[in-house]
């Protein structure tokens, strides 16, 4: 790297107040924020020289990202309703989903429940309780395009995580993953 | 494409790269494909007579990359990552959101790939190095491949070969055999009751 260090910047409109950039990172893609519904202070937080190429930080009202320094996230699909953090030097490739929610019910009744508030004639009717569980991706982990990781899991730092896998549980650190439902097949 | 090598209706203010043979048949929806096309090959991409490429379709071509799609071969949606080849048939179909990856690019050391995603800090365009290794990924004529399915690196899919939906492609594909899961695995022969100028199963 050379020169002075510039400000973190998003290439296609004004960066939401609530949205703290890293010097050098950049973010690019129209479509970034427009499912960003998190308005509270610290919502996103993002390292310096990070590339963010038309992520999608699809954050609920209560959803927190910080992602740490010289990332590189290629179209993922963030979806956040409690807490998203992602370490230092992560590449995660395209098209790849993470997703810390259920994002309805499992019981069935609460799910009826629950497709009413989400209608259009569901306008003030609270939604029942919806399980999520934080996720947390360690330092210098590669992630492939076309994974998947689901609610509660926690990638140990330095692992390879092989495109189109499907993750429901946590992973060691240093550990090769691959595979629907994705299994540990080796070491890095 | 016009003249001035822009596309009719294109919703992206891009132009055709002056290395793509794009043949006066064959239809590309939008130049927002070619964003990540930075092949300096002479021939970085050929599209065949009368092939298509849909919206959602990334050539993502590093400078020694080139993709070959063949005649009425048809693209709908996804990535091509390639830094060597990447040859698509004639007549061969790919669903949406399908990966087709000649390279890994970065490499499986944490203590390497650390250093190389400091350098694409530094760079202005950003673009991934190609620093590991390429192989050349084809595919054979009258393929179809289902949507979200990723094909890697050095993966030959031979001709008339059905690939399911979801699959991740590690291993070569016999022609007309019926591959899927991940990983996928040859399930049966596609039938070939129909069958026309393919030929039977080998």
């Amino acid at each position: 790297m050379s020169g002075t260090p510039e400000a973190g910047r998003w290439l296609d409109g004004e960066l939401p107040d609530n949205v703290r950039l890293g010097t050098g990172t950049v973010i690019q893609g129209a479509q970034c924020f427009k499912r960003f519904h998190n308005h509270a202070t610290g919502a996103l937080d993002i390292g310096p020289d990070c590339t963010l190429d038309n992520v999608h930080f699809a954050a609920g009202p209560a959803g927190r990202i910080v992602i740490g320094r010289c990332c590189y996230l290629c179209a993922p699909i963030l979806l956040v309703e409690a807490e998203l953090r992602i370490g230092d030097y992560v590449m995660i490739g395209w098209n790849t989903v993470i997703a810390d929610t259920d994002f309805h019910p499992l019981d069935p009744a609460l799910r009826v429940a629950d497709a009413v508030a989400c209608s259009p004639l569901g306008k003030g009717r609270a939604r029942p309780p919806i399980d999520r569980q934080p996720v947390t991706i360690g330092d210098d982990v590669w992630i492939g395009p076309a994974v998947t990781i689901l609610k509660g899991v926690t990638i140990g730092s330095g692992s390879w995580i092989e495109p189109g896998t499907l993750i429901t549980r946590s992973v060691p650190p240093r550990s090769r993953v691959s595979g629907n439902p994705g299994r540990i097949v080796g070491e890095v | 494409m016009e003249p001035n090598r822009t596309l009719a209706e294109d919703w992206y203010p891009g132009t055709v790269p002056e290395n793509v043979a794009l043949d006066p048949t064959a239809y590309v929806e939008s130049t927002y494909s070619f964003r990540e096309f930075r092949s300096r090959s002479p021939v970085g991409l050929r599209i065949g007579t009368g092939a298509s490429v849909y919206q959602g379709v990334m050539f993502d071509v590093g400078p020694a990359g080139e993709v070959d799609l063949g005649e009425f071969a048809l693209v709908n949606g996804g990535r091509i990552i390639c830094d060597s080849r990447i040859e698509i048939g004639a007549h061969t179909l790919i669903s949406w959101n399908v990966v087709l990856m000649d390279s890994y690019r970065l490499p499986t050391d944490p203590v390497d790939r650390r250093r190389e995603l400091a350098r694409v800090a530094g760079r202005e365009d950003r673009t991934l190095p190609g620093v590991v290794p390429a192989r050349p990924i084809r595919i054979g004529p009258n393929v179809w491949i289902g949507f979200d399915t990723c094909i890697m690196p050095g993966v030959t899919v031979g001709a008339g070969a059905v690939v399911g939906a979801r699959s991740v492609v590690t291993e070569d594909v016999p022609a007309h055999m019926i591959a899927a899961g991940n990983p996928a695995r040859v399930i049966k022969s596609v039938p070939q009751e129909q069958s026309g100028s393919t030929g039977k199963a080998s």
